[in-house]
């Protein structure tokens, strides 16, 4: 049972909690089951990550005001907290240890936001270069067949 | 600093007071630890292990100087997590891992398929978190009163006991878990605090610093607070098996 100033919500398998770019003010805490985060990227969904019992999520909208950048769905029957802006204020006084787990918890995704990211440029970086040597050779076998 | 772990076999007590003046748990640690360690569990001392308040600089070397060289012995083969209480918050600046020695703010067990938080709870403590000079100033009155008369240390339990008892009812501010055995000396602050934690999807909230053992059910038996009580009475610790949580005694004799 959520505390008398938070919110408890249920949703079924495959209900959607919010869409991307819905505005919305509120984070929430999986109290049971399981979500999934998905986002679209050049017409595609991809699958970003799933938040299990204790984890919370749509921190952004309540700390910067911002849009969803994703979609969230409960992957299996699933009940959450959500906590508006004013409310995790309060939060914060009643328990104030979810502060350092929520730093913990947002290092984290950066810290794999950056392992992703790596991965991309390195990713980029080996294509560039294979794309100079495809050019480097072209231009020497153009240079070959000059006069 | 790692918080979130996952433990089959795990041993919680607390509010041990190591150094402290009118407490001799140190032996009894130590051997709760060995058999922390001949049993295969990996334990977790949960706050006030330490007393850095009230002792003298020669009680606190010697009686700390053995229990660093138990735990140096013992953490080649079990894990240690030490969360830090008020009594030993100097432990703040060593927050980390030391090998088998891990210094935390508070820890959140995955066990079997229970998720357990084990806090000290002194931050939920409303007399040290509203007024913390008054608070220790009147601590150390108190230790000072103890010193020169140390029956005066059990006066105060019994005192406490009678509070949460007799006291809260007389004056209409019981409640029904009041009246349960394993719950009327626990205080509702505490219960409260639990209750929130429980609400984040914990099933078991265990803490120390009241120094009352015992156990509440929550939100409808949806969950439970355990409190490890001290080891100034009767010492008692949480044994974790795979996601079942126990609250025993740990023999008298066995503690001091």
């Amino acid at each position: 049972m959520a505390p008398k100033y938070l919110d408890e919500r249920k949703y079924n398998t495959g209900e959607i909690v919010f869409s991307e770019g819905d505005a919305s003010a509120e984070m929430f805490i999986v109290l049971e089951g399981n979500v999934g985060i998905v986002k679209k990227v050049a017409g595609r969904e991809i699958f970003l990550a799933a938040q299990g019992r204790g984890d919370f999520f749509g921190e952004m909208a309540v700390l910067d005001s911002q849009p969803r950048t994703a979609t969230c769905f409960a992957i299996v029957p699933t009940t959450l907290v959500a906590i508006r802006s004013g409310e995790l204020l309060m939060k914060l006084r009643r328990d104030p240890t979810f502060a350092l787990e929520m730093l913990q918890q947002m290092g984290r995704r950066i810290s794999y936001l950056e392992h992703e990211l790596a991965k991309v440029m390195e990713h980029e970086l080996a294509s560039r270069q294979e794309m100079a040597k495809i050019v480097a050779k072209s231009e020497y076998a153009a240079g070959d067949r000059r006069p | 600093m790692m918080t979130d772990v996952r433990e089959s076999r795990l041993l919680v007590t607390s509010d041990t007071h190591v150094g402290n003046l009118f407490c001799d748990a140190r032996r009894g640690l130590i051997r709760f630890l060995d058999y922390a360690r001949a049993n295969h569990y990996n334990v977790c001392i949960n706050g006030d292990g330490i007393d850095v308040q009230y002792t003298t600089l020669k009680k606190f070397t010697v009686e700390t100087a053995a229990l660093v060289r138990e735990l140096r012995r013992i953490t080649d083969d079990i894990t240690v997590y030490y969360t830090i209480g008020n009594h030993d918050i100097i432990l703040e600046h060593y927050v980390g891992d030391w090998g088998g020695l891990r210094l935390v703010p508070f820890l959140n067990v995955t066990s079997g398929a229970r998720r357990i938080r084990v806090e000290h709870g002194h931050l939920y403590d409303p007399s040290l978190m509203t007024h913390p000079d008054l608070h220790h100033g009147i601590r150390r009155f108190f230790a000072l009163l103890c010193r020169m008369y140390p029956p005066g240390y059990h006066w105060h339990a019994n005192y406490q006991i009678v509070r949460y008892r007799y006291l809260r009812r007389l004056l209409g501010q019981d409640r029904q878990w009041l009246d349960s055995p394993t719950t009327r000396d626990q205080s509702p602050s505490f219960v409260e605090a639990a209750e929130e934690l429980s609400q984040r999807g914990f099933d078991d909230v265990i803490f120390g610093h009241t120094h009352y053992a015992g156990m509440v059910p929550l939100n409808g038996n949806r969950a439970r607070y355990f409190n490890t009580g001290s080891w100034f009475g009767q010492p008692y610790y949480i044994a974790i098996n795979d996601g079942n949580v126990e609250l025993k005694p740990w023999p008298q004799g066995a503690g001091h």
